[in-house]
């Protein structure tokens, strides 16, 4: 355990320290806060459009982070041949995957942390009231954060970075959508759509934009299911990394 | 007493791009590094080194053969936790220190580090000013200098080396010699491959010289460089000062009697003695198998 940690902060040290990072961070925090300067659209009045919004613009941020931070990660290791001295010490493949990805995930949640902060601050100066279904609807988005990661991880072991965007994007679109939203692109997409339905998670189950932003309570069960489903898929990826990793000869 | 390094029979195949059969790397190679041992790994480019390299570190899975790393499977933290290795042409996450470095890969070794200790280390190597700088900034052989701190660290009782004085000025290669002799010293047993044969010959005990993917010719330093065929006759002549004569083992017998009936003194007969040069160009130019 101590290795993965050991690894896992000179991932995070090492991650924090790319531009990539700070782009996508203070992008996101560009979005928000213009998100915040058109108050006009609220008509309800009471900052619902702000939170959707904000949301799903934090939501799109974990995205662009997750594929930023972790796509380039292995590839990067083996092009430069760091990964021969580092898998020389006493640190696993499995080690190698897992202190990945904690140094990164850490990377990330602490990234949507701040974004949610500051929509809550966004709304706050607005005069909006600020719900208390935040919370819970951040962690929730750390969860589906923390699985696009292991999703891009996955990807890295065996795409190069320019296919792993667009992989990762095109499941982040199926994830996102019913089979019957698929009904009309092509014959039979409706059935392909439910077979991959059955296997990839339901990141709708992650989403719960539209409870906070009409104050509608999340009652805790769902909350703790949800972040136990998205673990769950999120182990699932990482042993599927894991698992592909193991197996490569590195030439 | 166990070898420190074993490898049998290990050869290894690799796909070809084309997806259509596959391309032999390294055949049937087999040899043992004895505790305190210093073993030269010697071959033309594309000969199998860095192949038989990778497999003894764990990073490749042979197609077949064993290799036993202090009688281990290399992948296993055992043998990892014994071994230090020093890749060719290293590189390193550019915004790190050389004293990050030590100090990220100590935590993963489990050895109690502290930043004299960085210090210390980078001293050896020469890094003394180099400690907090970004690796950026440093040049090629400062980075192999950096990998050898890092082999270094924990007193490791293998040694792998993979053309570790590519990047070093001659004084640097030196340096390095001495230090891989110190360590040898201390007890560690090293395996270096390197193209540069006066390393191999200065500091080698043994040595192992690769082509085609199958060992040439393996054996201790005299051994290797000792020709097997010819032999120098010192003698002195009737009348005249001394004379060597290089002749052929099949007619070494009828030189001496040939100098002897001529009124010649026979003062010394022994083996040619070679450069690892010509052995090495003689043994991959042939193909001779061992």
């Amino acid at each position: 355990m101590s290795t993965i940690r050991a690894f896992a902060l000179m991932t995070l040290k090492g991650l924090t320290r790319r531009r990539t990072f700070w782009g996508i961070a203070l992008v996101t925090l560009i979005a928000l806060a213009g998100i915040g300067s058109i108050p006009s659209y609220d008509v309800t009045g009471e900052g619902r459009f702000m939170i959707d919004m904000g949301l799903f613009g934090i939501e799109i941020g974990s995205l662009l982070l997750a594929i930023g931070l972790a796509s380039n990660m292995f590839p990067r290791d083996r092009e430069s041949r760091s990964v021969m001295p580092l898998l020389a010490v006493p640190l696993s493949r499995t080690q190698y995957v897992l202190g990945r990805f904690a140094g990164a995930a850490l990377v990330q949640t602490a990234a949507i942390m701040v974004w949610c902060a500051c929509l809550g601050l966004i709304l706050a100066v607005n005069g909006y009231y600020v719900p208390e279904a935040m919370l819970p609807a951040s962690i929730l988005l750390v969860a589906e954060g923390w699985f696009l990661l292991a999703v891009v991880l996955f990807f890295s072991f065996w795409t190069s970075p320019p296919l792993n965007a667009p992989l990762t994007l095109l499941l982040f679109i199926v994830c996102q959508m019913t089979p019957a939203q698929f009904s009309g692109l092509l014959p039979g997409a409706e059935r392909v759509m439910e077979a991959l339905r059955m296997l990839l998670p339901r990141m709708d189950v992650f989403h719960i934009k539209d409870p906070v932003a009409h104050r509608i309570p999340v009652p805790t069960a769902y909350f703790l299911l949800a972040s136990v489903y998205g673990l769950a898929y999120t182990s699932f990826m990482l042993s599927l990394a894991i698992a592909v990793f193991r197996r490569r000869d590195l030439k | 007493m166990d070898p420190v390094l074993r490898v049998e029979g290990l050869s290894k195949r690799y796909p070809r791009q084309s997806g259509l059969g596959s391309f032999q790397a390294v055949s049937d190679v087999s040899f043992e590094l004895e505790p305190g041992g210093i073993l030269g790994f010697l071959g033309p480019n594309g000969a199998g080194k860095t192949t038989t390299m990778k497999c003894i570190l764990g990073l490749l899975a042979p197609s077949s053969g064993r290799i036993g790393v202090f009688g281990r499977p290399p992948a296993s933290r055992e043998a990892r936790r014994r071994m230090g290795y020093i890749p060719e042409n290293p590189d390193y996450e550019d915004s790190f220190t050389p004293e990050e470095y030590l100090s990220f890969f100590a935590s993963m070794r489990h050895i109690p580090w502290s930043r004299g200790d960085s210090a210390r280390m980078l001293g050896r190597v020469g890094l003394e000013n180099w400690g907090r700088a970004r690796i950026r900034r440093l040049s090629k052989g400062m980075r192999q200098k950096l990998s050898l701190a890092l082999a270094l660290q924990g007193s490791p009782e293998l040694l792998v080396m993979d053309e570790p004085t590519g990047g070093f000025d001659p004084l640097a290669r030196k340096e390095f010699r001495d230090m891989i002799l110190e360590e040898n010293a201390r007890g560690a047993a090293c395996f270096l491959s390197s193209h540069i044969l006066s390393d191999i010959e200065t500091i080698c005990s043994r040595a192992l010289i690769l082509a085609g993917g199958r060992v040439v010719r393996e054996g201790s330093m005299s051994e290797l460089l000792s020709s097997q065929n010819r032999h120098r006759i010192s003698y002195r002549k009737p009348g005249a000062g001394n004379a060597e004569e290089l002749v052929e083992l099949a007619d070494l017998q009828a030189a001496i009697d040939r100098i002897r009936s001529s009124g010649g003194e026979i003062e010394a007969v022994g083996r040619e003695i070679l450069s690892l040069e010509e052995v090495f160009l003689s043994a991959t130019s042939g193909g001779e198998a061992r």
